[in-house]
């Protein structure tokens, strides 16, 4: 199981989740940000602090957003699991989806 | 990994006398149907996490699996493992696993306790859990605070501590729970931290395959009472502040540099390391301080029973009959 | 009784067998004098000594040896190839059948008259009063006229009164301040069944009983114990019998006593704990927890004199409501108790099967009494024992859906299943929070708790159907139509007092009934409608009313009590003369009616 983060956070990354998450497992994509699902031990600290209710628990997740499950997953496909999302420095792509997603409104 | 192919090679191994599975296992299948209610971003979760990914490694029969907790905290943990399991009484969990432990040569006993149920109310059951040299992982979780009972100081808050129940700080000198471990002549000592999966699951490895009572003290953040206590430790710019242990690295304290040995029999060197981190100028050692064979409370008590047993041949109802009827009798007719 | 026309000093003259001498104190109330009394106790000053009396005292006697004089010298004189002292404990011991408490009586006594500067012969000989002082301890016996005999005895040798009295004071000091010296009584003398019969103290008979409830259930035996007078005797008994698969564990404490108890129970063997009342206080947290886990546990408490530490060798009745009661929330135990010594054994076994059939701990009622006191013990064959069938969970419990239920229960018992580790598909956590009913999930839920807590008391209250009725002892006729109209009702040790206090009742001519308890919880099924049945309700007890308190409570008659807490039995006259006096006011008050 892991939290997921969704469309909200495109071209937003507000970043109060990074702070908040105690393993370091949220990485940086050039439009958003990405829970590595393998690293998340399901906490819940960073849910109530995204400032747009990006982020939800795997089970919670909207219907509209259901695709994000394997978006967080599919993007660490190459990065596999580097322990640490401080160290890894900003990924070099985004998810194919969500480089093609429109900018928000 | 197979319970066979576990570090330390020469020793006996802490789950030898475990059965094992071929069938493959994920840390799924030891994943209970039970809803995690830590608090959000608690170092549990991340220990939790680290031990169900875990536990696959060792490849043994999950039913002969036991995690025994204390109170507090930490010690929701066995309700949230797919294993058998007993969240019992305040500070007794390591009496409870002993008694486990004992009966049982077949079960990986592990017993997950916090810095107020190990080092306060069951300090005592600890002290003699290590002593003894009972085959048993403790899990120690210190996050230096009573979580449970909403922010009192603990046997290891920094002295002068503002709490609940100490709003002019606290005057208890705090334990050092690696250096308690080494004075009461464990055999096993190690410290991690719950942010750092691969070091904690590395430890437990080593941990799961000594054979005695293995203490590993996890540095646990508390996010609501304590929180940010490890975090000069954590994250990318902690290099310099930890002192990451591993057979022969030259190590340095109180003016003596040598090459660790957690294999030496005098813990002298051990307890010094264990020192180093009271001083905030020098880094805090993570790691394995000591891990040495002595022969475990458990195997020598099955193995008196069994020559017991072999000395006395025959059926135990004709022997009872022997027992009870032994002295002098008589006969009233 | 007192001490007239004493002598100076025993002194058997150093030497051969034909040399020894011997003087024997008979200290006894009335009721116990009977002919052919053998001594309960045998001063042996050297090995010559031991040797010639030790014909003259029955099995279980107590043997003070002044290990002082067992030299090889000495040895050698008597006969003795080997020092028998040296095989105590072994399982060859000569002297296995005997309590023998080594002394060095010379060196103490020499220490402590060491003031009155006396040759070293003269100090010596006064071991003889250090050990009269120890034996006046161990009988409860005053002190006062011993020492105003010695003062006129010896009034013109003042540095000989004194160190007579020294020693003797010193000797009696001795006695209290250790507690190896405990004293057994006289039990109630009974026609005797055909049989074969031994000896027996209540600790051992428990300590047999433990074993055959291993045997007879085929589960591990574990004691996680913490020394304590007067139960260690059975830590030490139960530590010869690994052969039996019993495991005894010296535990750091009394709680780490019981949690390792709880803990071999929860791995599928006969989790066993044992201890006296300060103990008891400090297991109840985990009795409770044994409550809410529902495991198997027997908890023996050997009760002694209280509160606090108390008279550690002394005896009582009185930790009858802590175990009723002494526990946070509701959580009941059955308490069974045993009522002589050869009972324990039964006892013992009878506290494994309401454990296991029901998975509870039960509390095992003995006392300081029992636990020294010996008595002839009819050997029971084991085809007559019951067998216990420990029924563990398998994954035939498993549901359709393959789940398994650890809070399901038995309908006739309401036991839940026991699943030991080891079993695949019947892993579950177990705790001290409330359980869910079947699941045995974690549950706040408020109808949930009010429904486990009335299951887990219901349960209890089952056991009462297993129970045999209550057998009444009234020659009269049958209870409430013959013509006895005061029943006496005890419990535990108090069978052996009460029932030759009742037989000296009708020996006078009355009539009078007597019922004893072996179960406190749940009381038999039929108690209440024997209670019922009598006019008046006489309830003698070594405490203050406990007994009294709870069958008022529960059955709302007018128990009397008869209350007794001097750390002695109760004594056979004081109780006839109680019940006389119950059986006149009841003619009075049958009178004025």
């Amino acid at each position: 199981m892991t939290y997921v983060i969704s469309q909200g956070c495109i071209d937003l990354k507000d970043r109060a989740c990074v702070d908040e998450c105690p393993v370091d497992c949220i990485y940086e994509g050039p439009r958003m940000l990405y829970i590595h699902p393998d690293e998340c031990v399901d906490c819940g600290a960073c849910e109530p602090v995204c400032p747009v209710e990006a982020i939800a628990y795997e089970d919670d997740l909207p219907s509209e957003s259901a695709g994000y499950l394997a978006i967080n997953a599919e993007v660490f496909a190459d990065l596999g699991s580097p322990g640490g999302a401080a160290g890894a420095g900003m990924m070099p792509a985004d998810h194919p989806l969500v480089a093609a997603a429109q900018a928000s409104a | 990994m197979t319970a066979t192919g576990l570090p330390f090679p020469g020793l006996r191994s802490g789950v030898e006398l475990v059965p094992t599975t071929d069938q493959p296992q994920t840390g799924k299948d030891f994943t209970s149907d039970q809803e995690v209610r830590w608090c959000p971003g608690c170092g549990d979760y991340a220990v939790l996490k680290a031990v169900q990914g875990f536990l696959p490694d060792l490849g043994l029969r999950r039913e002969n699996i036991v995690f025994v907790s204390g109170i507090g905290c930490s010690s929701r943990f066995p309700y949230y493992l797919d294993t058998y399991g007993m969240h019992s009484i305040h500070g007794r969990a390591p009496s409870i696993a002993t008694g486990i432990a004992t009966a049982r040569e077949d079960l990986s006993v592990w017993v997950v306790t916090g810095d107020g149920d190990a080092l306060s109310i069951g300090g005592n059951h600890l002290i003699h859990a290590l002593r003894r040299n009972v085959n048993m992982t403790i899990l120690l979780f210190n996050n230096r605070i009573y979580g449970l009972t909403k922010g009192q100081y603990s046997p290891t808050s920094e002295a002068g501590k503002i709490t609940k129940s100490t709003p002019m700080g606290s005057l208890d000198h705090p334990f050092n729970p690696v250096s308690l471990a080494l004075g009461a002549e464990a055999t096993f000592v190690a410290r991690t931290i719950d942010s750092d999966r691969k070091h904690l699951t590395t430890v437990l490895s080593a941990a799961a395959a000594h054979r005695g009572t293995s203490l590993v003290e996890i540095y646990q953040n508390c996010p609501i009472f304590n929180d940010g206590a490890f975090d000069t430790l954590k994250g990318a710019d902690a290099t310099e502040q930890l002192l990451r242990l591993e057979p022969g690295v030259q190590v340095t304290a109180h003016g003596h540099t040598w090459a660790h040995d957690p294999t030496e029999p005098d813990p002298t060197w051990q307890f010094a390391l264990s020192r180093l981190d009271t001083d905030p100028h020098t880094p805090t050692p993570i790691g394995i301080f000591r891990q040495v064979e002595r022969p475990t409370y458990d195997d020598q008590a099955r193995a008196q029973l069994a020559t017991a047993r072999q000395a006395a041949p025959g059926e135990p109802t004709d022997r009872l009959a022997a027992l009870i009827g032994s002295g002098d009798t008589w006969m009233v007719n | 009784m007192t001490l007239p026309n004493f002598p100076a000093e025993i002194r058997a003259p150093q030497g051969t067998l034909p040399g020894v001498s011997s003087f024997q104190v008979h200290f006894a109330d009335h009721d116990i004098l009977t002919a052919g009394d053998a001594p309960d106790v045998l001063v042996a000053m050297n090995p010559a000594a031991l040797r010639a009396n030790l014909g003259d005292l029955p099995q279980g006697a107590t043997i003070i040896v002044d290990t002082h004089d067992f030299t090889a010298r000495n040895l050698t004189k008597a006969g003795y190839e080997s020092n028998p002292l040296d095989l105590l404990g072994d399982a060859n011991d000569p002297l296995g059948a005997f309590a023998v408490q080594p002394v060095d009586l010379t060196g103490m006594t020499v220490e402590a008259v060491k003031e009155f500067g006396l040759s070293r012969k003269d100090a010596a000989r006064a071991k003889n009063m250090f050990a009269l002082g120890l034996l006046s301890w161990m009988y409860g016996r005053p002190t006062e006229p011993t020492i105003a005999f010695l003062e006129k005895r010896f009034a013109k040798v003042e540095a000989i009164r004194d160190a007579n009295i020294t020693a003797f004071k010193a000797g009696w000091n001795f006695g209290e301040t250790t507690e190896a010296f405990v004293v057994s009584y006289e039990i109630k003398p009974a026609p005797m069944a055909p049989g074969v019969y031994r000896n027996i103290t209540g600790n051992l008979a428990l300590a047999y009983g433990l074993v055959a409830g291993g045997v007879q259930s085929g589960l591990p035996v574990f004691l996680g114990s913490y020394p304590i007078t007067p139960a260690s005797d059975i830590l030490h008994e139960l530590s010869k019998h690994k052969a039996f698969g019993v495991t005894t564990l010296q535990a750091e404490d009394e709680i780490a006593g019981i949690g390792s108890a709880i803990g071999a129970s929860f791995a599928g063997s006969l989790g066993v704990t044992t201890t006296s009342g300060p103990g008891i206080a400090l297991k109840s947290e985990a009795i409770g927890l044994a409550v809410m886990t529902e495991l198997p546990l027997v908890v023996i408490d050997v009760q002694r004199g209280g509160p606090s530490t108390g008279l550690p060798t002394k005896t009582e009745q009185a930790d009858l409501l802590q175990a009723m009661y002494g526990r946070n929330g509701e959580a009941p135990v059955p308490i069974v108790a045993p009522q002589s010594p050869g009972d324990c054994f039964d006892a013992a076994l009878e506290a494994a099967r309401i454990a296991i059939t029901y998975r509870t701990p039960v509390m095992l009622l003995s006392d300081g009494y029992l636990a020294n006191g010996s008595e002839p013990w009819r050997i029971p064959e084991i085809v007559d024992l019951p067998k216990i069938d420990p029924a563990f969970a398998t994954a035939e419990d498993l549901t359709e859906d393959g789940k398994f239920q650890p809070y399901a229960r038995d309908a006739e018992t309401l036991a839940r299943p026991w699943a030991p580790p080891g079993i695949a598909g019947l892993e579950h956590r177990i705790g001290g929070i409330e359980k869910a009913d079947i699941t045995g999930n974690i549950s706040y839920d408020p109808a949930n708790h009010d429904l486990m807590v009335r299951t887990r008391q219901a349960k209890i209250d089952r056991i009462a159907d297993s129970l045999p009725p209550l057998e009444v002892d009234d020659p009269s006729g049958p209870p409430g139509h013959g013509k006895a109209k005061v029943l006496v009702i005890g419990w535990g040790s108090t069978y052996g007092p009460i029932g030759a206090g009742v037989r000296r009742v009708r020996k006078a001519g009355h009539h009078v009934a007597q019922v004893h308890l072996r179960h406190l919880n749940p009381f038999p099924h039929d108690l209440g409608d024997i209670l019922h049945r009598y006019d008046k309700v006489l309830v003698p007890e070594m405490n203050l009313g406990q007994l009294s308190l709870l069958l008022r409570g529960r059955y709302l008659i007018d128990a009397i009590g008869y209350n007794q807490i001097n750390g002695m039995p109760l004594k056979a006259a004081d109780l006839e003369h109680h019940i006389l006096t119950h059986l006149t006011h009841l003619s009075e008050e049958l009178r004025a009616n």
